[in-house]
Parts: structure tokens; C-alpha cells; sequence
């Protein structure tokens, strides 16, 4: 009863909190029209598939792809109308129709799996306005135990930067990244993301959702991210579940990786306030992966990772701690561990490795990756009245970097980096005016870069840097806008030391950014939104100031302290259209032009060293435009077996040389047909899938690759999911078998693809219990 | 209410940005530290060192090219005895370091990869294993002179050295080529 009462508590509360619109009077009776937006109460991201029926009539909508619901040909009086949404608290309001177009949005709330506004929420700046897919609680089932860029690369439009079997980094439409912004719970994720071997360090099994963000749709969080930004966000801390308890155990076969993990949370209410918590930790461990032919020699795996996420709600303030560690250490490939050209050279002449010892293994030796990262974060929320309040963040976050090439002489790492994250954001936000919603923030960072190690290639380096922004929304009929508006200044420091000789160089931008977006939703089945975005990337003290071999691919990079911002240019558009309950199309479109894109260029001559001569790259400006397109289909061809098609295509035009840019991802289509073994649960299905990735033929004609780009390849999956209660104890039991036929294949976004192939057949088992 | 707030988030913004760095700004030096950045070849008759050949990069991989190559210069029909020494210099420290390679002989070789003249090279030192190491090694020049260049390298194998390995099995530690006159 008393959690019944609570319920409709947070339902009043969300009432409260309800965007009303402007109500234009048109005097005709029964040709009133009614639509709102259904949210997610819990982060505010627009809900599709939620039922809303006005009861006593057999009017009945389901939210679009947007979230939109709408009812036509009303007459004036007042309905009760109510809101059902899987896995959310249902809610019914009275609205009185009398006029023509009334609009009213509705906040749901989530039971027991997922909660709660009222005492802590993840607030993200993602709405109907910007241009994102999500995958599924059903794909985040799937793919547990993979690292976050191959889960990610699941999405129409995303793909991955490989580096062996070991690091994955996603690339959003060909950019990846310090232009890919990934947020942690809410806070911009700050590590040594420059390496395009250095995998995000978030362990995905703190997310319940995954969202990708195409453009710079997240102008909040800074606009350097001109490629996309990834959200990782956690479920909400739930009041209401007393004591829960998750195990989740993954087993998989290639490289006899075993994973544990486990969630615990409660909540506890009183009276005046309510307090949260839930506390995360995940150990994996995986040895030598293997491809169809060989075993790949130092490709284990090991990972230690646990957070802690507490919560308390008093009247109109809530507080909010989170704290995550996340601990790797990763084995590099030996057979791509390449002294210089001439061992290149040899490696690629050879069809098997040449530096390999063909026997599993979990063993980690050199050359090695160790990686921590730390993040804590505090955040307050105060309601200052019923539609202003204000929020504030401050995180702080540590991440250190040990590279572990080949010594000689002891056993200290290569390149050893630690850097610091502070920063503080200030929001503010209201609802004051009808039918908007404005938003205003400041933000200071303050980042400090240490390296030692024996092996110099980034500088230490200091960067404060201090955003102001303004966002406002409003809707008008059809049309709903959004427009933003960003300031950043970055002050650089950088520390040298050649020789003995110690200097400073300082370097400041600044910079305007913005973005505008139209969303046009004419009626239930359809939206299409249209995105312009206007940002701009400092260059990285990585692009300036790099000077080193770059470790496992004998490459010497060089960085040019003269490069200036890029900037960025995009438009997108997605058109969703839906036409009946069973069939779905989501089509995006984009061109990204970006002035004085900064890009790695191979120059002469080779750099001599006592170990040899070193292919040498060095940082280059120039002019380039991105377009491409990403294509989903979704149908049910009955109430059982339904059948999805993704497909995606990037055109990388380096426009200043006129030829295409290098290392960006080749065309691919996706195909999978499900079967639904009980039709009602979504959870119960076997599926398989055909991936077909195209060889890339949109390469540099002056560029000189030491290998032309691989074959096309086509994998089959295949997943198995079910539900079964054991003791009444709801127990989530999967498999899965990647690439079913152990193709011999490689990949053109694998930076090892010079060296071994792919990894083989891979058979993965999942077991959840929920306590 | 929104005062206060604002203030108060002020003042903590402004430390944000005051913390101050005072590590960043102590750099360590960026030539390159604890690698191989001389090597010695001493070519020895009798037991006395009749020459010694030296190559020398003491800013490491990247900043300039070696700034010492010698070049090698041998008399016809004779014998010598050569010993290869590798050197770390580092902040004016010199650290041999040919010892840590003989402890781990069994993951290195040192090879000798002659062009456009010939003469015959044979490893003297052998590892645990009975496997070619390459620090002691004998020439012996032919009774025709020529000019050409040898390739000296340091494999790098660690299990999977063997006794007759291809130069090019393992990763390259060292690898530099020093001209070569015999008369």
C-alpha cells in the first residue's frame, strides 16, 4: 500500500512537472486534436511503444519512434486519459479538450526494474530533437561480456578502430577519438582517448543503456565532439526494490574468458527523505584468443572493475555520489610487436605470424597495456520552484596509462601517463515560459598531464578550460525547435624539457559553437528531425606536440605545434517512418564538412634510428567532407518471426588532395531474422544474423599502405535467449555463437591487419539470476 | 535561493581552476632514456683492440639521426676477433648493457648481414641451449679487397629462438649497417 501511495505521489509530482502548451481555440466541435510527447521520467529520453487510451472511448494511440502520441477528431470536454508503458508505472490524468491542438506531454516512471525521479535522476540532454539510436535491453543482453566499442558497433552507423583482438574504440560516421565524446553517468569521460590504441576505459556493465548520439547533439557537455558522443547510463537508484541482488556469469570459448558480476542495491524510505544505493563489481579474465588457423600469442585479458552509487532525497534537494574504478591490463599481439620497416615488411610477406607461439595461453607478458581509471562525481539538484531548478556537478577523475613495450634494462613501462580531471558544471533550468524549455550552464575544467617512462611522446601539459552555453526548445504545431548556443576558451600550458633545457609553451582558442534542430512530426507514424551543428576541436597536444614510435606499429609520429582548431560543419537528418505496428524505417542522412581536418600523412623520409629505419607520419591539415547514410528497417512478419535490416555507407572525401582519407569504415549490411518462441515476451528468441562488411575501395590514391585493404567478408551469428524461473527465481540464459563458420577473414579497421587475422568461431554462454 | 547557489558554485568553480599543477611543470627530459644508444664493435687481434667502431644516437629514436656511424676498415687475409658492446647513455651515466643480453642470451642473436663483398663471420659464444649469441664472434678476410656495407642486428625472440634462425625471425632491438672497406 505504502509503495502504491508512493507511486502516485511520484505520478502527482510528475503532473507537476508537465510542459503545457499553447492552446489556439478553433471553434469546432469534434475536430479537436490532442498530442504530447510520452517521456521517460526517470532520464527524460522520449518513450516509443507507450499505450495512450482515453478511457470509456476505444481511442487508443502508441507512441511513435519520437514519443509522440495523437488523437484527431475529439470533441470538446474533458477526457481521462491513461498511459501504460512496458516496465513503467501506468498513469491517468483528466485534460479538458476544448480547443483545437492541445498538446500535453507526460512523464513515466519506471517499477521495480528501473527508478526513480524522485530520488535521484541522470539527467541527459538528449531529447526528441537529437539524431540517436540506443540498442535494446535485448542487445544489451546479448552482448554482455563484450567491451564497449563492440557494443556499440551494433548500431547502423557505428564501427570500431580495432587494435588486435584486445582494444576496440567506436568510430561514429569515420570519426573517432578526442571527437567522440563518451559520457560516464553524466560526466565527459577524460583518459588518453587521443591513442587510437586506447580503449575506453567503462566497464558497459555499469550501463542498462547504451545511446550513440550522431552530430554534435550533446553541445552541453562541449563541442569538441564533431564526431558524436557516446552516453554509458547507468539505470536510475531505485527507492523502492528494498534489497536486489544481480549475478551475471559469461563464459566464452575462443579465449576461455570468464566473467563475474554482480549488482546490489536497495532502497530505503522514510517519511521526509529517501536514500539509495547500489554498488557494482565485474572481474574477467581471458587468455590467448585464437583465429581459425592460430592462437594469437599475449591477447589475455584481465579486468577488475566495481562502483558505488548512492543517493538522498529531502523535499526539493537531491543528492547524488558515484564513484567507478576501472582496472585493466591488456596483452598487445606479439606477432605485431615489429621492431622496424624491414620487420614489417617480413610480417606482412608471411600469411601466418611470424613472432607467434601457437598454444593458448593466460599468460601476460610484454608488450602490455595497464590502464586505470578512476572517477568520482557529486551532484545536487535543487528544485528552486516547480518549474526552475538547478544543478550542479563536480567530478574529479584519474587515469593512469602504462604502455609496456620491451626493455632491456628493467621492468618499468615505456610510457607511463597520469592525468587529471576536475571539473565543475552549473546548470540552470526552467520551464517557466510556456510551451519552452531553456536551459543556461558554465563549466571549468582544469587538466593536468604527467609522463614519465623511458620513451618520450607526449608532453605534460596543463588545460583549463571554461564553457558557457544556452539551449532553448519550443514547439510550434508540427514543429518542435531547438537551439543552441556555446563559448569555450581553452588555455594550453605545455612543459618541455630537451636536453636538459626547460620551456613553456602556451597556446589559447576560442570558440563559438551551435546548433539548430527542427523536428517535424505531422501525425503519430512519422518525425523527421533535422539537425545543423556548427563546432569546432582544438587540436590535441597529441597532434602538436607528439614526437615518438608509436608503440606496436613502428610507426614515428610527429605533431605540428602550429595546427589550428577544426571546424565542423554538419547537417543530418533521420526520417522515421512507421506504417503500421509492424513495419519501421529509420534513414539517416549526413554531410560533415570539416575545415582543416587534422589527419596523420606519411611523409619522407623513413626516421633513422640505431634500430633501424621507421615509416614517419606527421600531422597535416586539410579540408574534408564526410557524408554517408545509415539505413534501418525493422518488420514483423507475424506475431512470431520478425526480421531487421541495417545497412551503412561513408564517403570520405579529403577534399584539398581530392582523393579519399584513409582508415575509415568500408559500406556493411546487417540482416537478422528472430524467432519468438512465446510471442508475448521479447525475451525469449533465437536469431541469427549475416554481417557482410564491403572491402574498402575509398583509399588514398597517393597513399602508399604497406597492404591494400582486405576482402570483403560475410559472418553469420547466432543467439539463443531464454527466461525460466529456477526456485522462483527468475533466471536470463543465453548463448551465443559468433562467426558460426570460423571465416578466415580481416578487417581494414584493424590496425593489426597487417599481421594475423580475425579471431574464429567464438561461443558465448550467459547466465543471470536476479535475487 | 538562486543567489546563494550561484555563489557558492562560483567559489568552487574558481578553486577548480586555481588547483594547481606544480608536477606538470617539473618535465622529464625527452631524450630517450633506457634504450640502447651506443653500440661498440671492438675488432681485436692477439688479444689488443685494434680498432673500435662506434655508433652513437644520444637523443634516442626520433629528435636527430645518429650523430656517429664509423665506418669499418680491415686489412685482407687476416683474422679478428670482434666483440659486439651495447651502451645506454643516459643524463651523462654510462650503463653497459651487453651483460642484461648475455643473461638473456637465450632471447637474442646478434647477426652480421654483409653486401657487395663477402667474408666469413662465425659466432663464437653460444647460449644455455647450445644457440648462436653473437657477441663474440671471428672474422676472417679473403686475399680480395672490396667496399660494401655489413647489417648488425639484435633479434629479439623470446621461446622461439632456435640454432638456425633467419635474421629476420623475432623483432629488431638493433639494427644499423656500418660501411666496410677491406684492402
Amino acid at each position: 500500500m505504502k509503495k502504491r501511495l508512493f507511486a502516485i505521489k511520484i505520478s502527482i509530482f510528475c503532473l507537476i512537472t508537465l510542459n503545457i502548451f499553447v492552446v489556439e481555440a478553433i471553434a469546432q466541435e469534434c475536430h479537436f486534436r490532442l498530442s504530447g510527447i510520452i517521456y521517460d521520467g526517470t532520464n527524460k529520453q522520449i518513450l516509443s511503444g507507450a499505450t495512450v487510451s482515453l478511457v470509456g472511448s476505444d481511442k487508443i494511440a502508441v507512441t511513435n519512434k519520437s514519443g509522440v502520441y495523437r488523437f484527431n477528431k475529439l470533441c470538446s470536454g474533458t477526457y481521462r486519459i491513461k498511459i501504460t508503458h512496458v516496465g513503467c508505472i501506468p498513469i491517468e490524468a483528466s485534460l479538458v479538450v476544448d480547443s483545437d491542438l492541445v498538446n500535453q506531454n507526460f512523464y513515466l516512471l519506471h517499477t521495480s526494474e528501473q527508478l526513480s525521479e524522485v530520488v535521484v535522476s541522470s539527467s541527459y540532454d538528449t531529447d526528441v530533437n537529437s539524431i540517436k539510436s540506443s540498442l535494446s535491453v535485448e542487445e544489451m543482453q546479448k552482448l554482455k561480456g563484450s567491451t564497449l566499442g563492440e557494443m556499440l558497433k551494433q548500431l547502423s552507423g557505428v564501427s570500431v578502430l580495432q587494435t588486435g583482438s584486445t582494444v576496440f574504440k567506436p568510430v561514429i560516421h569515420g570519426l573517432h577519438s578526442q571527437r567522440v565524446l563518451i559520457l560516464n553517468n553524466g560526466v565527459r569521460q577524460e583518459g588518453q582517448q587521443w591513442g587510437a590504441e586506447h580503449a575506453p576505459e567503462i566497464d558497459p556493465l555499469v550501463a542498462s543503456r547504451l545511446t550513440v548520439i550522431k552530430g554534435a547533439g550533446a553541445l552541453r557537455y562541449g563541442s569538441d565532439a564533431i564526431g558524436g558522443a557516446v552516453l554509458v547510463e547507468p539505470r536510475s537508484l531505485d527507492i523502492d526494490t528494498g534489497l536486489r541482488v544481480e549475478v551475471n556469469t559469461i563464459y566464452s570459448s575462443n579465449n576461455r574468458m570468464g566473467l563475474l558480476n554482480s549488482i546490489v542495491e536497495q532502497g530505503i524510505k522514510s517519511e521526509k527523505s529517501s536514500w539509495a544505493w547500489r554498488s557494482h563489481l565485474t572481474y574477467k579474465r581471458g587468455g590467448n584468443a585464437r583465429t581459425p588457423d592460430y592462437w594469437l600469442h599475449n591477447t589475455g585479458i584481465q579486468e577488475l572493475n566495481y562502483s558505488f552509487h548512492g543517493g538522498y532525497q529531502r523535499e526539493k534537494t537531491k543528492a547524488d555520489i558515484y564513484f567507478s574504478a576501472f582496472n585493466t591490463k591488456i596483452g598487445i599481439f606479439w606477432g605485431a610487436h615489429i621492431g622496424n620497416l624491414t620487420d614489417l615488411e617480413n610480417a606482412i610477406n608471411n600469411k601466418t605470424p611470424l613472432f607467434n607461439i601457437n598454444e593458448f595461453d593466460y599468460q601476460i607478458g610484454r608488450p602490455s597495456q595497464e590502464v586505470s581509471h578512476y572517477l568520482i562525481k557529486a551532484k545536487l539538484t535543487q528544485e528552486l520552484s516547480k518549474d526552475r531548478r538547478i544543478n550542479f556537478v563536480l567530478s574529479h577523475q584519474e587515469n593512469f596509462r602504462k604502455e609496456f613495450d620491451r626493455s632491456l634494462i628493467d621492468n618499468n613501462p615505456e610510457l607511463d601517463l597520469n592525468l587529471g580531471t576536475t571539473t565543475a558544471d552549473l546548470n540552470f533550468e526552467t520551464d517557466r515560459f510556456a510551451n519552452t524549455n531553456q536551459q543556461f550552464g558554465f563549466t571549468v575544467q582544469r587538466q593536468a598531464n604527467i609522463w614519465s617512462g623511458s620513451r618520450f611522446f607526449l608532453p605534460n601539459y596543463t588545460n583549463l578550460l571554461l564553457g558557457l552555453y544556452g539551449i532553448r526548445k519550443w514547439e510550434k504545431n508540427d514543429l518542435q525547435f531547438e537551439a543552441g548556443l556555446r563559448y569555450d576558451y581553452r588555455s594550453l600550458e605545455v612543459f618541455r624539457n630537451q636536453n636538459g633545457q626547460n620551456f613553456q609553451v602556451d597556446r589559447q582558442f576560442n570558440n563559438l559553437s551551435s546548433s539548430f534542430a527542427i523536428n517535424y512530426v505531422p501525425n503519430n507514424n512519422m518525425s523527421w528531425v533535422n539537425n545543423f551543428s556548427l563546432a569546432w576541436r582544438p587540436p590535441h597536444v597529441n597532434e602538436l606536440y607528439v614526437n615518438g614510435l608509436h608503440h606496436g606499429t613502428a610507426n614515428f609520429e610527429i605533431g605540428d605545434p602550429n595546427l589550428n582548431s577544426e571546424t565542423s560543419l554538419k547537417y543530418t537528418s533521420q526520417f522515421n517512418y512507421q506504417w503500421n505496428k509492424n513495419t519501421k524505417i529509420d534513414l539517416t542522412l549526413y554531410a560533415n564538412y570539416i575545415q582543416n581536418f587534422i589527419n596523420l600523412v606519411p611523409v619522407l623520409p623513413a626516421t633513422l634510428t640505431l634500430r633501424g629505419a621507421f615509416p614517419t607520419f606527421q600531422f597535416k591539415q586539410a579540408d574534408a567532407l564526410l557524408s554517408g547514410s545509415d539505413l534501418t528497417f525493422n518488420t514483423a512478419l507475424n506475431p512470431s518471426w520478425t526480421y531487421r535490416f541495417k545497412a551503412s555507407v561513408l564517403i570520405p572525401r579529403n577534399l584539398e588532395s581530392r582523393t579519399w582519407l584513409q582508415q575509415m569504415p568500408a559500406p556493411q549490411i546487417d540482416q537478422e531474422i528472430s524467432w519468438y518462441f512465446s510471442p508475448d515476451k521479447k525475451s525469449n528468441y533465437i536469431s541469427t544474423n549475416a554481417l557482410w562488411v564491403a572491402r574498402q575501395r575509398f583509399i588514398p590514391d597517393n597513399f602508399i599502405d604497406y597492404l591494400a585493404p582486405p576482402s570483403e567478408y560475410l559472418l553469420f551469428n547466432l543467439n539463443f535467449a531464454t527466461e525460466i524461473r529456477l526456485m522462483k527465481t527468475p533466471v536470463s540464459l543465453g548463448a551465443s555463437v559468433f562467426n558460426l563458420f570460423n571465416v578466415r577473414y580481416r578487417d581494414y579497421m584493424n590496425r593489426f591487419r597487417y599481421f594475423s587475422d580475425e579471431v574464429g568461431t567464438n561461443v558465448v554462454l550467459r547466465l543471470k539470476i536476479n535475487v | 535561493m538562486l543567489k546563494k547557489y550561484v555563489i557558492g558554485v562560483l567559489s568552487i568553480a574558481l578553486s577548480v581552476s586555481a588547483i594547481s599543477c606544480k608536477k606538470a611543470s617539473m618535465a622529464n627530459n625527452e631524450s630517450e632514456h633506457q634504450a640502447i644508444n651506443r653500440i661498440e664493435m671492438l675488432f681485436k687481434q692477439s688479444g689488443t683492440t685494434v680498432s673500435t667502431i662506434v655508433a652513437e644516437d644520444p637523443d634516442g629514436d626520433g629528435g636527430n639521426p645518429p650523430s656517429r656511424i664509423d665506418n669499418i676498415s680491415l686489412d685482407i687475409n687476416k683474422t679478428y676477433d670482434v666483440e659486439v658492446k651495447f651502451f645506454n647513455i643516459s643524463n651523462g651515466v654510462t650503463k653497459d648493457i651487453s651483460p642484461t643480453i648475455l643473461q638473456q642470451a637465450k632471447q637474442h642473436e646478434v647477426y652480421f648481414i654483409l653486401s657487395g663483398l663477402s667474408l666469413s663471420i662465425e659466432k663464437k659464444d653460444k647460449d644455455d641451449n647450445g644457440f648462436p649469441i653473437g657477441l663474440i664472434s671471428q672474422w676472417k678476410t679473403g686475399n680480395t679487397g672490396g667496399q660494401g656495407s655489413v647489417l648488425l642486428k639484435l633479434m629479439h625472440k623470446p621461446l622461439i629462438k632456435g640454432p638456425n634462425d633467419d635474421p629476420s625471425k623475432g623483432h629488431s632491438d638493433i639494427a644499423i649497417s656500418f660501411n666496410l672497406n677491406v684492402k
